[in-house]
């Protein structure tokens, strides 16, 4: 460690040069954080901080840095139990630097782990912990290192596109029997850096973007808001051990122009993206018309190849007002939520002329036309399983809502 | 050892089949029944495509040059009826009852991997093991091979008791060319081994039922070749996702030197029977 220490200062120095930009983060590892879900409960998390007075997030905090920066990552262990450690994920740093426990280095605790890398192309990667990864990034110990052009501006890459907003929305999942100390505290030997450790079944019950779901989706900070003819770059990103299959509202002209941090040389114009673990995508959008909609996100057993839920992601597009009382007071209510054979939608004074429904496959599998009833009800018997329900008024979508059929 | 050795085999099998004169050859596959130890001492009945009568748990890898016609003679030692396709490269043998053989005609106009299967009772005799890879190349690069496959122990095991499945797919074990983490290190077939500089290839078959998401330190490679999307030929990545019976060929041209991993990145598949390290996890090393 004291060898590190004394690298550290030298490189302090030897970084200031010419041209360069020197960028020292500090992450504080805990394992004593806590999370409170949508449905209040509150579990217990790993994860990173940046002082002593905040509780670990997750994700963790967003880094950034320049391309060419001469950046320094301060690990601080705080937490007691095993130790851990940083993976620069898609930075491709040296081994000594790449955070994999037998092969670099590992910090355990009371100790800092000094990790040096030079910011390469401009593009949205990640970090984690690499010990023990698969019970470590479940409990919490990941985020996301965006790396920006050399001058820091709005720009996907030199010579790449302008945009005026970049919005980040990284998927996971949270199985909380994973959060309970009987698998967080799980063995270690301090004297290996390989650690054997029992591992539970993974049976994910919340589905996360930037670490919120359901109705906390609905934050501002959350949503997609734009204007007409305005263009904003998107980092999707899936940290998660399920599949994401995300599809964008046609009307926002969604283009996919990066992944990996590299571009794309032939930019796909989709609509729909899929992103496995450890991936990440950059995606243009440019939309064409005011629109209020969602961004759908389905997490995909990798198994099983089935749809486990579905999120949304709020978009608005127009003026940048009024976006809190948008989001706050849908137009439609869907209940109950999960249900049998029977659900209501109930209007609250938006006229509308049909309900349509897909599986989570993609694929209409009912329509119904509206009778003018401020609450209808919709029977129908289909296999258990994640619905989108789309409410429309000649032939445009009003709302998206999501139906859990039990 | 005994490991080593058999991989040595192996890998003298694939460079002796690419070393071949071009034009008409001839070679032969082997379909063997045995029994798979896994880690935890569980075994499980398995069924492979193998270069030689002694079964083998990991499926013949194939390897030729773009200019070859291949003349394959399949020999069935099994006591159920198989057949031998390829979609891709328009391939289907007669049904090949048991202590029979077939030969079929392979040839690919273009380079790239390709799946091999058991097309008979498909998918059960594909889920029982019988599933390889072959490999047509268009230059001499040092190329390694990687048939990911999952295990459902419940699945194999009804379906070789009366070809049944009464559950969820749920797999707890993840393997590269037969073996896991820390055997699959030992394979000289998988194993990157290379320096700064080299261009190195790397086929990929998925022949399991589940979709991987094989990721990458230290280096970002080329997509060659997609089976599935081939619209994304040509992009950069670190992480690259591979569906059910579709292959993957990389380009990788380290620039540093090290020892690096590559692993599934849906963490659940470095695990193997519920513990953890395991599974689809290996390390690449690239020399000066």
């Amino acid at each position: 460690m004291t060898r590190r220490i004394v690298l550290y200062f030298f490189l302090m120095s030897s970084f200031v040069s010419v041209g360069q930009q020197m960028v020292n983060h500090q992450l504080i590892a805990r394992n004593l954080g806590e999370k409170e879900m949508h449905d209040g409960i509150v579990l217990r998390t790993f994860g990173f901080a940046q002082s002593f007075s905040e509780q670990p997030s997750i994700p963790g905090p967003t880094l950034y840095a320049n391309e060419g920066d001469s950046v320094v990552l301060d690990l601080f262990n705080v937490s007691q139990g095993a130790p851990h450690t940083i993976h620069l994920h898609g930075l491709d740093v040296n081994q000594e630097n790449d955070g994999v426990p037998h092969l670099s280095f590992e910090v355990h605790h009371m100790e800092h782990g000094y990790y040096y890398f030079v910011a390469p192309h401009p593009g949205t990667y990640f970090y984690h912990c690499h010990v023990v990864s698969t019970i470590h990034v479940q409990a919490g110990m990941y985020g996301v290192f965006i790396v920006k052009p050399a001058d820091g501006s709005n720009i996907t890459w030199d010579g790449g596109h302008p945009y005026s907003q970049d919005k980040l929305y990284t998927m996971s999942e949270i199985d909380p029997l994973w959060h309970e100390d009987s698998v967080m505290e799980h063995d270690h030997d301090t004297t290996q850096t390989i650690h054997e450790v029992s591992i539970p079944e993974y049976h994910p019950s919340y589905f996360l973007v930037n670490g919120q779901s359901e109705q906390q989706l609905l934050e501002p900070d959350i949503a997609l808001q734009t204007a007409k003819e305005e263009v904003s770059f998107l980092r999707m990103a899936n940290i998660g051990y399920l599949a994401n299959r995300v599809t964008f509202p046609e009307e926002l002209n969604a283009k996919i122009i990066s992944t990996d941090g590299r571009p794309i040389v032939n930019p796909e114009i989709s609509d729909t993206l899929w992103i496995s673990p450890g991936e990440r995508y950059g995606v243009l959008i440019e939309p064409i018309v005011d629109l209020i909609d969602s961004i759908e996100i389905s997490y995909v057993n990798m198994n099983t190849l089935t749809s486990e839920d579905i999120q949304y992601v709020p978009v608005l597009v127009s003026g940048t007002n009024g976006l809190n009382e948008v989001l706050i007071k849908r137009p439609f209510e869907l209940y109950p939520n999960p249900s049998a054979d029977q659900f209501y939608i109930k209007s609250f004074g938006q006229a509308y002329d049909c309900i349509k429904i897909y599986d989570a496959m993609g694929r209409l599998v009912h329509i119904e036309n509206h009778d003018n009833t401020e609450k209808k009800s919709i029977n129908i018997n289909l296999a258990e399983g994640i619905y989108k329900v789309e409410i429309l008024l000649s032939q445009c979508v009003l709302d998206t809502l999501k139906w859990i059929k039990r | 050892m005994v490991f080593l050795k058999e991989s040595a085999i192996l890998f003298l099998c694939i460079t002796t089949a690419f070393n071949s004169f071009s034009g008409q050859i001839s070679d032969t596959i082997y379909i063997n029944s045995g029994t798979l130890q896994t880690f935890n001492g569980s075994s499980l009945p398995y069924k492979c495509f193998n270069s030689s009568n002694v079964f083998d748990k990991r499926n013949a890898i194939l390897s030729y040059s773009i200019s070859d016609t291949v003349s394959l003679t399949i020999f069935n030692n099994d006591i159920s009826p198989h057949r031998i396709s390829s979609i891709e490269l328009g391939v289907t043998s007669g049904l090949i009852s048991p202590g029979m053989n077939e030969t079929v005609s392979i040839h690919s106009a273009a380079s790239g991997t390709f799946i091999y299967h058991d097309s008979e009772n498909y998918p059960n005799n594909k889920i029982l093991g019988l599933a390889g890879m072959i490999v047509f190349r268009n230059n001499s690069s040092a190329s390694f091979y990687w048939n990911l496959k999952e295990l459902d122990t419940l699945w194999i095991n009804e379906i070789s008791s009366n070809n049944q499945l009464s559950a969820e797919y749920n797999p707890k074990f993840f393997l590269i060319n037969g073996n896991h983490n820390p055997d699959i290190t030992g394979d000289s077939s998988a194993r990157i081994v290379g320096n700064v500089g080299d261009t190195i290839h790397i086929h990929i078959a998925n022949t399991g039922n589940a979709i991987h998401s094989i990721h990458f330190h230290g280096y970002h490679l080329k997509v060659e070749q997609s089976s599935a999307h081939p619209g994304h030929e040509g992009r950069i990545k670190d992480t690259f996702p591979i569906n059910p019976m579709e292959v993957l060929t990389l380009e990788l041209v380290p620039h540093q030197p090290g020892e690096y991993p590559v692993h599934d990145h849906n963490l659940i598949a470095v695990t193997g029977a519920n513990i953890y390290p395991n599974g689809m996890f290996l390390t690449m090393l690239i020399e000066p």
